[in-house]
């Protein structure tokens, strides 16, 4: 298991203790890596049985195997010994995943019987969408924990509605020059709206950073383009050369030629994006005076993950998935630190009472992950 | 074992302490800094369900948490069903053949099946709303009127409402149009509402063989009959499901090895019902007193169409239409067969 050191001592409370206590100007915070201590081996096991377990149960069983699942992943992931937790209930997620199924399916069948009114669907769509986004966030924040602490979220359905809805409609009618600002929003609504207990995350992002990063994959996809053109040149100038039953073969040499350089543009696009982004929300992230998130994701080892991650998958026509997601995890871990500040007193949990694990959940209806994943 | 060590989360905070939780017979005692802090029944605590690689997690009724640091630590009242399948190796390595043999199955046989049977429920009116509908947008979109003269059209269309007549189909149901269409090419279609489309292209490529047009029509009828739109719909919306409910987030690229293997499964489904379609328009050939080789006719415009690349065996998978090769065969041994009777 090459897992970076989990500590096998319980975790120390005494937090007192910081990085460097003999140097006099101790910074007022200590620095923690965040740790993931999943095993793919172990994973395979857990996910491949509950796949079964899934098929023979008609489905039934997905929504324990989402939650295993989710267990798993929580569970290894720890700051200071201290695992995370998921703590929602297999029936809050069946109750979702019905809620889901019923909607997907009136929507497809809609718009294959009758494609006139699957357009007005899509519209009933667009106006349901802030609504299950906001259900499902805050569905899934609260059901975290860390510490005995749950996160929540209180975004509402106006606001959502403005950066996921409007702003990216709006984009397209500016040649989609918007769309860097909508993301940045988007992001923006997200975060700030998150708390770990009593304490609200605040993240300041600026628009800059995501205008420099889509600028880069803009780049990299011109770049990428000019290949492939370059690509086709060379080969339709050998093909023109060659005879006419070798052609052929070189249209599929071709074709996988442009397979790969796709591939290739992908991964280093996602990696660019996803990398640059969580790196600039994350160092620019503060549970209000008690935990301030960084995070280092480097973009080439990001890329070459990434990279191996859809080679190990064909190859394995999707065996290793469960695979990937844990190297993938850790990697994401491994370039996460937290800076905890050394004289807050930690979090309080002000839902905690009403809405105890234990049960009679507070009846809302519509108390679950709209969602079939 | 009957105790854990871990953290003893205290209610509605992040304060912790290193606790130890032991269970004797029916009631759970917590004991830390050296001290037993509290005692309570077994049915005020929940035990977390076993998950290999996780640590035992404890509930207390009051909000407290107690979180085990040794994953491998388990009580003995600890549900260990479950962690016992996952972690049970010969299952695990039943379950790496299991899965891709229920899962094919589910698609290529459990699918069509219940498709099938489901659309046989689908009342009349939901057949018309979709071709008429559909019809409006690909009319929109494709179609523009017919360049063909006038005696052309006419032609071919009064050969359809006598086949139409003879084989004792609802007049009223099935109609042809003749529509120019650059997009389609040379090609007919059908909708589920009876409502038959051939385009100029298609009619110019067969205008001297009539009997070959009528053979491509009726292999469209053998669609509307076989009500093959809502079978792929009603499959196609059924896979979809079953695929997002059994898989879950497997996200982007899980999705698409997934979604390449659901597309061969429905292009054998939809070669499956070209070939019914095929075998329908055949039949119907020969009780018109037609000879079957006008399919093949017809077919072979196509082929002349495709010839620039032959297919491989390989590309046939990522086909939607049997082989048109094939189709000739069939037609031609079809000819064969009713000859000799």
């Amino acid at each position: 298991m090459d897992v970076i050191d989990t500590p096998d001592l319980p975790p120390e409370n005494n937090e007192q203790q910081s990085l460097e206590p003999s140097t006099p100007a101790a910074p007022p915070y200590r620095k923690v890596p965040v740790v993931f201590s999943g095993d793919g081996k172990e994973f395979f096991g857990i996910w491949i049985v509950n796949v079964l377990l899934t098929i023979v149960t008609l489905g039934i069983y997905s929504a324990w195997a989402k939650v295993r699942t989710q267990q798993y992943f929580y569970g290894n992931l720890k700051i200071e010994g201290h695992p995370f937790s998921y703590l929602a209930q297999p029936l809050q997620i069946l109750k979702g995943r019905v809620l889901a199924v019923i909607l997907f399916a009136a929507y497809s069948l809609t718009s294959h019987f009758y494609p006139l009114w699957g357009l007005a669907v899509i519209g009933v769509l667009l106006f349901l969408f802030p609504w299950i986004l906001n259900q499902s966030l805050r569905f899934n924040l609260r059901m975290s924990s860390h510490r005995n602490v749950r996160f929540s979220f209180k975004g509402t359905y106006g606001e959502a509605f403005v950066y996921f809805i409007l702003l990216p409609v709006a984009s397209v009618f500016t040649l989609y020059l918007m769309l860097p600002f909508a993301f940045k929003k988007m992001d923006e609504y997200v975060y700030n709206n998150i708390s770990y207990g009593d304490k609200p995350l605040k993240s300041e992002l600026r628009g800059g950073e995501y205008y420099e990063t889509s600028l880069w994959v803009f780049l990299v996809g011109i770049g990428f383009m000019f290949g492939m053109f370059a690509i086709a040149l060379i080969f339709g100038a050998t093909s023109a050369i060659g005879d006419v039953g070798s052609s052929e073969g070189m249209a599929s040499l071709m074709m996988i030629a442009m397979g790969v350089f796709y591939v290739l543009l992908i991964s280093v696009s996602t990696a660019i994006y996803r990398g640059r982004i969580r790196n600039h929300i994350l160092n620019n992230s503060e549970f209000d005076g008690l935990v301030q998130t960084r995070s280092d994701v480097k973009i080439w080892p990001y890329t070459k993950l990434i990279l191996t991650n859809v080679v190990l998958m064909i190859v394995t026509v999707g065996f290793a998935y469960p695979w990937i997601k844990v190297r993938t995890t850790r990697f994401l871990a491994q370039a996460t630190m937290v800076l905890i500040d050394n004289e807050a007193d930690g979090a309080v949990d002000k839902m905690q009472e009403s809405q105890s694990a234990f049960g009679e959940e507070a009846a809302d209806v519509f108390d679950m992950d709209i969602a079939l994943t | 074992m009957q105790s854990l060590t871990g953290n003893y989360y205290f209610p509605q905070s992040s304060e912790s302490k290193q606790a130890t939780v032991s269970v004797v017979s029916d009631t759970v005692s917590v004991h830390y800094d050296g001290e037993c802090a509290f005692v309570i029944a077994k049915e005020a605590m929940k035990l977390s369900s076993s998950i290999p690689g996780v640590a035992t997690e404890i509930d207390f009724e009051d909000g407290g948490r107690f979180i085990a640091s040794d994953a491998k630590q388990r009580l003995t009242i600890s549900s260990a069903r479950l962690e016992g399948f996952e972690k049970n190796k010969p299952l695990i390595f039943a379950s790496v053949f299991l899965v891709p043999f229920c899962l094919w199955f589910i698609l290529a046989v459990g699918m069509p099946y219940i498709a099938n049977k489901s659309v046989a429920l689908v009342p009349q009116s939901v057949s018309n709303q979709m071709g008429e509908q559909s019809f409006d947008v690909i009319h929109e979109l494709f179609l523009s009127p017919s360049e063909l003269p006038q005696v052309t059209q006419d032609k071919v269309i009064a050969q359809w409402d006598d086949a139409v007549a003879t084989l004792a189909l609802s007049d009223n149901k099935y109609n042809l149009f003749v529509y120019k269409s650059d997009y389609l090419g040379p090609n007919a279609f059908a909708l589920p509402n009876g409502t038959v489309v051939i385009t100029d292209a298609l009619i110019e490529k067969l205008e001297d063989k009539p009997d070959a047009i009528l053979a491509v029509l009726l292999h469209e009828i053998g669609h509307v009959e076989r009500q093959h739109s809502l079978r792929l719909v009603a499959q196609s919306v059924s896979n979809t499901l079953a695929i997002a409910v059994i898989f879950g987030d497997v996200e982007s690229l899980g999705e698409v090895i997934l979604g390449t293997g659901s597309v061969l499964v429905m292009n054998a489904f939809s070669r499956e019902m070209e070939s019914e379609a095929d075998d329908y328009a055949l039949e119907k050939l020969v009780m018109l007193g037609k000879s079957p080789t006008a399919f093949s006719d017809a077919m072979k415009v196509f082929l002349s169409l495709k010839s620039q690349h032959e297919e491989s065996d390989l590309l046939q998978y990522l086909s939607t239409h049997p082989e048109v090769k094939d189709r000739i065969k069939k037609a031609q041994e079809y000819g064969l067969f009713v000859d000799e009777q």
